[in-house]
């Protein structure tokens, strides 16, 4: 390493936010012209470091060097004129503006230092380096996550970006798009740039960079090449702690005890005329199973939620749904939603609340139609404890939380309820490793308790691992599968529309 | 429940004290400038406050200009708790002070003051509520936001107000917009005579307190909270989110209505279109309180004492033109705005300490 010059040198980085400490005197070095991961849990530092370098924040000490100079510190100005450019997890563009425009306000004044002429063969060069045709006059809004990411990078290349960071590109993309933007990373250091790959998905980062520095509470814990250590091994100094994921153990063979929930040739339309989205979709989930439901992002899965969960109707055929007297059942379905900001919690609002808003009506909780905060208050700090909910005092607004410990909210109070149904939707998404466990593992044991599961999910390792049977659903049609009499193999090629 | 009270209570004091500090600097810089174009500036620091609170008489008026702005307060306050951005205040107002004149003056059913005095204040509550009704139906049903709604209603009710009041409301014998005088015996009574002090004042402030309970310790304050913060969770949660809104829309047009009739009845006896600014001047006594109704109590006394102390310093040889209290209001509200704005942006930089970069702004969990 001493070979090649040195891209980017931190020194002594810290950062503490109110008094907890994010970032603690990291030192890190980056070679030039290679893929460098920097992996960790949710809430690690990641991004923290790199809004640090990008000149987002500003650091409570410590400095940085880019190609050997000194970078004033929090200044995006100066940051950008040493060459460093940076793709954010949740995308900076304004949607209703054409490509160009978005890439011309980005590049800031170049309209009047550089010719626009010299701007777009900027951009042609490297639309053509990375193969990527890009039609320049579409509103970005109108393109597809995958599309609008490369209109992000393409940004960052024509403000003179020599250091790109991409902070979690993967994690809104489909895995075919993942191969793309792998390539397109390897023909950028075969440019001479350099390139700061953050990720917690581990296997990605193995397998698209070469050398990775790893974060775990704040404190750099590896600096190395990818080579030096085994999967598990990284796996470990990102967690600290050993952790597998949950497996099922024994397969449901409950097959008499009639469905809990049926659904019998379905079908929902967006629109009254328009196409259906799902179409004539049969399943029938029971106690003591969970039914995973694989598939590639959008093609009906969200739909599908929205019919079990009830927040619309069928517009042909109908969804059965029996309640059995199997275990201590008070509300018929556990729903965790895709997107918990929206359906599952209020943020300003404190953990306390967010963890009654199911049972607050109920009888401990409420008399009169008056409620009885000293009920709450226990009950929360109940499920705090048995769902090991990190904070610091549960009248703090949820907002405060990390998103491994908001998802924990979301369980605790849907599941505590031991509802017969359960209806998942990428319960794990965005979950560090440790959350992801803690999450499967807890819809096992509801499993076990007898409720009926149904996990709609994109990680398809996940959803074998702790499904008892299989459906693929790929542009609104459901099939079965024969799972576990099948390979994942093949379920893949089901979800890609192959038989 | 107590603590919570005094914890509330606490909350709004020090946002008041805030606030009066805030006037007091804002009022010593116009001494200042007074006493460089001849105001002797201790006389009128003396005269204004006396005039406030000097007498029990200044006393009882400073509470009675008070009282009509704590009703449009907690119209917005209970409103924009609840997300639902009621800005009609002015125009519930008004038409609650409509319907309690015509129903002491000309649509006379009972005779009896223990009869009529309640049917007007009712009836001024539910014509108030049900204008509001008016924008959240607008809402709901064929998509016009309720900010614009209410202003635009707030128009149509200024209009009808002066439309009644040259027409069937008309006082004999004038050619002006404005109403007869109500017979005295439906005026509402002074719990201390010889002063303003009359039941409306205890009235609104049992209302606050109501209002305070519901917000704080119901199933539906919680649920309107619930709503108001995030409407796609409150609907998640099986929570009757159509139901709250129009629910919510009510109790705060109602407030301002009763807001209308109590002013009516209470204080100026007979109707123009021109009853001040009440329903304006309440969003800006809800935000100093914070939305929260006993904050509104003090934010509204507050609001009254300095209206009150200004006439008074008008009226006397000095002649300092009232406007000035109203430029004080002004820059207490925009200093309160600004502080506000400081706090919260420190709370969402906590929050987004914790949660990174990619959480949502928190809103401070006292609004």
């Amino acid at each position: 390493m001493a070979a090649t010059p040195l891209a980017l040198k931190l020194t002594g980085i810290s950062k503490t936010f109110s008094g907890v400490s994010a970032l603690e005197d990291v030192t890190l070095e980056v070679a030039a012209g290679g893929v460098h991961g920097i992996l960790g849990e949710n809430g690690a530092g990641k991004t923290t470091l790199m809004n640090i370098i990008a000149g987002l924040m500003r650091p409570d000490s410590g400095r940085v060097e880019v190609m050997g100079v000194p970078v004033p510190l929090g200044s995006v100005r100066a940051g950008r004129a040493q060459g460093i450019g940076m793709v954010h997890q949740h995308f900076k563009l304004v949607e209703n503006q054409s490509v160009l425009d978005n890439i011309v306000l980005a590049v800031g004044k170049s309209l009047f230092s550089r010719s626009p002429r010299r701007l777009l063969r900027d951009i042609n060069y490297w639309c053509r380096e990375l193969n990527w045709p890009l039609d320049l006059d579409v509103p970005v809004g109108s393109l597809a996550v995958g599309r609008q990411q490369r209109v992000e990078i393409i940004k960052a290349l024509c403000g003179g970006g020599k250091i790109l960071i991409l902070d979690e590109p993967t994690a809104a993309l489909t895995p075919a798009e993942v191969d793309d933007l792998a390539m397109a990373v390897a023909g950028l250091t075969r440019a001479g740039m350099t390139v700061l790959f953050i990720s917690h998905k581990l296997l990605e980062a193995v397998r698209i960079c070469r050398t990775i520095s790893i974060l775990r509470r704040g404190k750099l814990v590896y600096s190395g090449t990818t080579t030096d250590l085994s999967v598990d091994q990284i796996a470990e100094k990102m967690v600290g702690a050993k952790v597998d994921v949950p497996r099922l153990t024994q397969l449901a063979g409950h097959t008499e005890i009639p469905p809990m929930l049926e659904l019998v040739d379905v079908e929902y339309r967006d629109e009254k005329r328009g196409p259906p989205v799902l179409k004539q979709i049969n399943m029938a989930v029971r106690p003591y199973e969970i039914l995973g439901v694989a598939g590639v992002d959008g093609n009906g899965q969200s739909a599908l939620a929205a019919l079990i969960s009830g927040a619309v109707n069928p517009t042909a055929g109908r969804i059965v749904h029996r309640s059995g007297g199997h275990g201590n059942a008070r509300i018929p379905l556990g729903y965790i939603p895709e997107d918990r900001h929206k359906e599952a919690l209020v943020l300003p609002l404190p953990i306390v609340s967010n963890l009654l808003l199911r049972s607050y009506r109920q009888r401990p909780f409420a008399r009169w139609r008056f409620c009885r905060f000293g009920a709450w208050r226990k009950h929360s700090a109940d499920l705090v404890r048995q769902y090991d909910i990190r904070c610091r005092r549960v009248e703090d607004a949820v907002a405060t939380l990390s998103g491994g410990n908001q998802q924990k909210i979301v369980l605790a109070r849907e599941l505590s309820q031991q509802p017969e149904l359960i209806l998942a939707v990428n319960p794990t998404r965005g979950l560090d490793v440790g959350a992801t466990a803690f999450v499967l593992r807890q819809l096992l044991e509801a499993r076990e308790r007898g409720a009926a599961i149904i996990l709609i999910h994109g990680d398809l390792d996940e959803l074998l691992s702790i499904s008892d049977r299989v459906a693929v659903i790929h542009r609104g049609t459901l099939t079965i599968t024969a799972w576990p009499d099948t390979t994942p193999a093949q379920i893949g090629r089901l979800m890609l529309g192959g038989m | 429940m107590i603590k919570r009270f005094l914890v509330n209570m606490w909350n709004a004091v020090t946002a008041v004290a805030l606030a009066a500090l805030v006037c007091a600097v804002v009022l010593a810089l116009a001494i200042g400038a007074g006493a460089l174009l001849g105001y002797p500036p201790i006389h009128l620091a003396d005269l204004w406050l006396r005039g406030a609170a000097g007498s029990w008489y200044a006393l009882s008026s400073s509470c009675a200009d008070a009282c009509p702005l704590l009703l449009t307060g907690l119209a917005a306050g209970v409103a924009f708790r609840a997300g639902v951005l009621n800005i009609g205040a002015q125009g519930q107002f008004l038409l609650g002070a409509l319907v309690a004149v015509a129903l002491t003056t000309r649509m006379m059913i009972f005779h009896q003051a223990e009869l009529v005095i309640p049917t007007a204040l009712i009836g001024g509550a539910v014509a108030g509520g049900l204008w509001g009704l008016i924008a959240q139906y607008l809402e709901r049903y064929r998509s016009v936001p309720v900010v614009l709604s209410t202003i635009l209603l707030n128009f149509v009710a200024l209009y009808l107000a002066q439309a009644a009041l040259q027409g069937p409301l008309q006082a004999v014998g004038t050619a002006a917009a404005e109403s007869p005088e109500v017979a005295g015996k439906y005026w509402l009574p002074l719990f201390v005579p010889y002063t303003d002090f009359h039941i409306g004042i205890i009235l609104a402030l049992v209302l606050a307190i109501l209002l305070w309970v519901l917000q704080q310790y119901t199933l539906f304050g919680f649920e309107a909270r619930v709503v108001g913060l995030n409407p796609g969770t409150a609907k998640a949660m099986k929570m009757p989110v159509t139901i709250r809104q129009f629910q919510i829309m009510f109790i705060s047009g109602a407030c301002a209505g009763l807001g209308g009739a109590i002013q009516l009845l209470g204080q100026v006896h007979f109707m123009t279109a021109h009853m001040g600014n009440y329903g304006y001047a309440g969003i800006a006594v809800a935000l100093l309180g914070r939305l929260n109704p006993l904050g509104i109590i003090l934010s509204a006394l507050f609001f009254g004492f300095l209206d009150t102390g200004a006439f008074r310093v008008e009226e006397s040889s000095l002649a300092l033109p009232h406007d000035m209290a109203n430029v004080i209001k002004a820059l207490v509200i925009l200093v309160m705005l600004v502080l506000a704005g400081l706090s919260l942006r420190r709370a969402r930089r906590a929050g987004r300490d914790a949660a990174g970069p990619s959480t949502p702004p928190m809103r401070e969990s006292t609004l």
